[in-house]
């Protein structure tokens, strides 16, 4: 059990003979997908891929749990995370408003590498499971704080129908209807 | 005068005016320029000068999607340059930000868990695989095989679809941190996996009677683009480009990394140094793969699930994380790893990417940020290949070559 | 006499309804239909969906009138380094020519309906050969006419090419007149007959031609001049709008043609249809059966491209003279054979 190199030399083919059969069987297998075409496709709009639920799509804050300590602004590779100052009331003496810092985010600059969900110590940050939101212009894309916690809507839900995406012995991948809410 | 090329470089003549730079060439000598805005080059450009349909000089110009990754290495702290230098890659992100991780790992004196290893390794081969689907796409595109184009990307999406079940993302995994990788196998995944192997042996048959034995591309590939052992390793060219060329040269076997000796896997080695031979070490590297995977997830299903980070990490974790990592199995990050500090010290990490060898040279002065951190590609050891591949042959050999080559320019201009 | 007597009398003339309505209007909706098929075949071969969104019911058929359409729109840019007659009269030409051999094949055995008095029609298949052989002039013109290193190559590309596949289209097409004692297309297929095709009785004849076709109309496996990862797209490379749909268009309209020939030649022509009297019977459906038959040797072409890829040049040429040209050879003097034994 252990690696090892594995010597090989390829096997030469000259002939005619050869020749012809590998012709013929490059079209067989042409006419085999011809005929039965086995597609992969995901007609997208039409079909929308359900993805998994640990996959990494938008991120939304959980405004409640945040404790205000910036590690997420502070991971963020593409520094799309910032904080912001905010005056709201202080649950203690509702009557004196405080000072608390939250985060926002540039979803021009996010990579959805994740790092800001996993380094929250409070899971005040959570991935939605898509990622395919369109936005009219740029501007729009910078999330302030009322926005960050709200998962931003899924047109393509509207129209399409949600397939689930699995991998099949025979045909790779294959698209499975996921019915209503399932 | 024929056959001979002349170089004047810029100076001023008898009236103080500059001169142009020009290049004169031998007669009957036509200098074609093959990129970069060009539908068979990719982000490079090629100059070729051709006597009549024969290449006499080749001379690959890179730098085009040239992206500053070793200086911006050394301004983002230690863990975020890890999305950076995926970003060279990105269909290769395991593989080739794994190096660095080891090698600041070994500054920082942490070492990921047994399972943890495992996973590198199992993400790492479904790169790989994914890797060589797409060097197989492009190959086919150049030779006008559009139907391996289709394929290779369609087939390509079932190992990307794994990764992402794994990770969450469908190409930059960001997947191993320092001291361990961030999530464990989902439910239902070996099953998953043990599929798309099967599906994936079947699909390399059918590779082989479309593709590999088709005549025609059989004969655009036979004894065209010879690289000879030696000049191989003159010239340091590395991966499967090297191993078609009969070189025995792996990382996983000179120097095994994560638990690569503890597998049971072949390196195939071609003698023929040909764009054949260069073909055939990919696809029985994608077998090999699939080997690989189905132990992997063996021993990943059969033994119990620990932490998938480094004892001295996860001993800092607060009970939230422990609970997280046991329920969704995913590792969470400390909020010190943004701004950490490595011991000084110096450390090379290497490892066998899809394309071949890739180097990280890692140097900390005990700061937040690496001081240096030297990057060398695979793909930057193989663009010197075009020179000395190309003269000699057809016009219409350059792409067989360019494909067989599997040279990836946002690799190598880093 | 009335209008209508008019009109048949008109689109009955052999020379108007076989170069402009088969071969123009004809190739126009089989060029179509002959792309749609080539990105169907294509697209079920790699198992992806293919032309669709433009309209879903029809598989997509409506996204090659569209592209026809941006193709006409579109704003031709003409460079100013290039040489400005040839390159505009090249694909002009080229397609028009392309579409000659057609004036000169009979459709029918009906001699009310032929195109040359009964005494050139004794020539008919040299003829049209001869004319078959005049388009790639235009393709190199086009190539040179444009001043830019791809196109040149492209066209230099193109002349070998020709060199190769010229004597094998003939010589192939010969071995049907070889096995039929003929030059007559009329009498050639009439010796067919039924059943007994010449592509059956004389097969190294018709893959000889059928290949020849292949190579001259540079389809897959031999898309060489315009082979885009080395030379972009060839003689073509300085082309736009809608002189580059005519470039386009002038190889499947020149695939049409010699299809045409192939179908007479070695398919049994106008059969298992017995060509009578009237216009209808003696002419009109008569060129309907040999259409399709072409047609279908136009969409067999079309599927290569999903299974092959691009020979080197040198390599087309090996195959070529060391393979196709003793094979046509050989067919020849299988159909001497044939003939003297009275087989055909």
């Amino acid at each position: 059990m252990a690696p090892r190199i594995g010597l090989k030399s390829l096997e030469k083919r000259r002939t005619l003979i050869d020749g012809v059969r590998s012709n013929l069987h490059v079209l067989a297998i042409g006419v085999k997908y011809f005929v039965n075409p086995r597609r992969m496709t995901l007609v997208y709009p039409k079909e929308y891929p359900r993805l998994s639920e640990g996959y990494r799509g938008f991120i939304i804050l959980e405004k409640k749990k945040c404790i205000s300590c910036a590690a997420c602004a502070r991971i963020c590779p593409s520094a799309a995370m910032k904080m912001i100052r905010v005056m709201e009331p202080d649950p203690k003496h509702p009557e004196k408003p405080r000072m608390k810092q939250y985060p926002v985010i540039n979803y021009q600059r996010c990579i959805f590498c994740g790092y800001c969900v996993d380094v929250c110590p409070t899971e005040a940050l959570y991935h939605v499971n898509y990622h395919d939101v369109v936005y009219d212009n740029l501007a729009e894309m910078f999330w302030d704080l009322d926005t960050f916690q709200k998962e931003p809507e899924y047109k393509t839900a509207l129209e399409g129908r949600p397939v689930r995406i699995m991998v099949h012995e025979e045909l790779g991948l294959i698209k499975v209807p996921v019915g209503e809410g399932g | 005068m024929s056959g001979e090329v002349r170089v004047y470089g810029g100076w001023r003549d008898d009236l103080g005016l500059k001169v142009i730079p020009t290049r004169r060439l031998a007669r009957d000598v036509y200098e074609v320029f093959i990129g970069p805005q060009h539908p068979g080059s990719g982000h490079m450009r090629i100059i070729i000068r051709v006597d009549g349909d024969v290449i006499v000089e080749a001379d690959p110009d890179i730098g085009y999607v040239h992206r500053t990754m070793e200086k911006l290495g050394e301004i983002r702290g230690w863990i975020k340059p890890i999305p950076l230098f995926e970003r060279m890659a990105i269909h290769d992100a395991c593989n080739i930000t794994l190096p660095y991780v080891r090698a600041v790992e070994k500054l920082m004196g942490v070492e990921a868990p047994l399972r943890a290893k495992y996973l590198r390794v199992l993400l790492c081969e479904i790169n790989r695989i994914a890797a060589h689907l797409y060097g197989f796409a492009i190959f086919g595109v150049f030779l006008g095989h559009s139907t391996m184009y289709m394929w290779a990307m369609g087939d390509r999406e079932v190992f990307i679809q794994l990764a992402e079940e794994l990770t969450g993302a469908r190409l930059t995994h960001s997947y191993p941190i320092p001291g361990g990788v961030r999530r464990d196998i989902p439910q239902g995944f070996p099953d998953m996996a043990r599929r798309a192997v099967k599906y994936m042996r079947k699909r390399l048959e059918e590779y082989r009677k479309i593709f590999l034995d088709n005549p025609v591309i059989r004969s655009r590939l036979e004894d065209v683009g010879v690289i000879p052992k030696r000049l191989a390793a003159e010239l340091g060219i590395v991966g499967p480009n090297a191993r078609g060329s009969g070189i025995q040269y792996d990382v996983r076997i000179i120097e095994p990394y994560e638990v690569y000796d503890e597998l049971d896997f072949e390196v195939p080695v071609y003698t023929e140094g040909d764009a054949l031979a260069r073909t055939y070490v990919r696809v029985e590297e994608i077998r090999q793969s699939l080997r690989i995977i189905e132990q992997v997830v063996e021993w990943l299903e059969k033994k119990p699930r620990e932490p998938i980070v480094d004892e001295s990490i996860y001993k800092k974790y607060p009970p939230l994380h422990k609970k997280i990592l046991e329920s969704q199995g995913r590792a969470k990050l400390l909020p010190w790893m943004a701004t950490m500090k490595v011991p000084a010290g110096r450390a090379i990490g290497r490892g066998e990417t899809g394309r071949g060898e890739i180097i990280y040279y890692v140097e900390s002065d005990g700061g937040m940020n690496p001081y240096r951190v030297r990057i060398v590609t695979p793909s930057a050891r193989n663009a010197i290949a075009f020179k000395y591949a190309l003269p000699g042959h057809r016009v219409m050999d350059l792409p067989a070559i360019y494909g067989s080559l599997d040279y990836f320019p946002p690799e190598a201009d880093r | 006499m009335s209008l209508a007597e008019v009109a048949a009398a008109i689109i009955g003339w052999p020379p108007v309804w076989q170069v402009l309505v088969i071969g123009f209007l004809g190739s126009l909706v089989i060029a179509v239909l002959a792309v749609w098929f080539e990105r169907k075949a294509a697209a079920r071969v790699q198992r992806r969906l293919g032309p669709y969104w433009a309209s879903p019911r029809l598989g997509g058929l409506l996204h090659l009138i569209a592209d026809m359409v941006r193709y006409a729109f579109q704003y031709p840019i003409i460079p100013r380094t290039v040489d400005l007659i040839p390159f505009l009269a090249a694909p002009i030409a080229g397609m028009v020519i392309a579409l000659l051999p057609l004036a000169v094949v009979p459709f029918t055995s009906n001699p009310a309906y032929w195109p040359l008095p009964p005494s050139a029609m004794e020539y008919s298949l040299l003829i049209a050969l001869a004319i078959v052989t005049l388009p790639p002039i235009f393709i190199i013109a086009a190539g040179w006419a444009s001043n830019n290193p791809f196109a040149v190559i492209g066209g230099v590309r193109e002349a070998f090419i020709i060199v190769a596949y010229e004597l094998i289209a003939i010589l192939g097409f010969l071995g049907a007149a070889a096995s039929t004692g003929t030059f007559n297309l009329v009498a050639i297929v009439e010796a067919q007959g039924g059943i007994m095709w010449l592509a059956i009785l004389n097969p190294l004849a018709f893959l000889a031609a059928f290949i020849a076709i292949v190579m001259s109309t540079s389809a897959f496996p031999f898309e060489i001049p315009e082979s885009e990862p080395e030379v972009v797209a060839g003689p073509f490379t300085e082309y736009s709008g809608l002189l580059y749909a005519l470039n386009m268009g002038g190889a499947y309209m020149r695939r049409f043609a010699l299809s045409i020939i192939l179908a007479l030649t070695f398919l049994g022509g106008w059969y298992p249809l017995v060509p009578g009297e009237g216009l209808l019977m003696g002419y009109i459906l008569p060129s309907v059966v040999v259409v399709v038959k072409a047609v279908i040797v136009v969409l067999a072409i079309s599927f290569l491209r999903a299974v092959y890829g691009r020979y080197r040049l040198d390599q087309a040429l090996d195959l070529a003279w060391k393979i196709l040209l003793p094979m046509a050879l050989a067919g020849i003097a299988l159909g001497l054979f044939e003939a003297s034994i009275g087989l055909t």
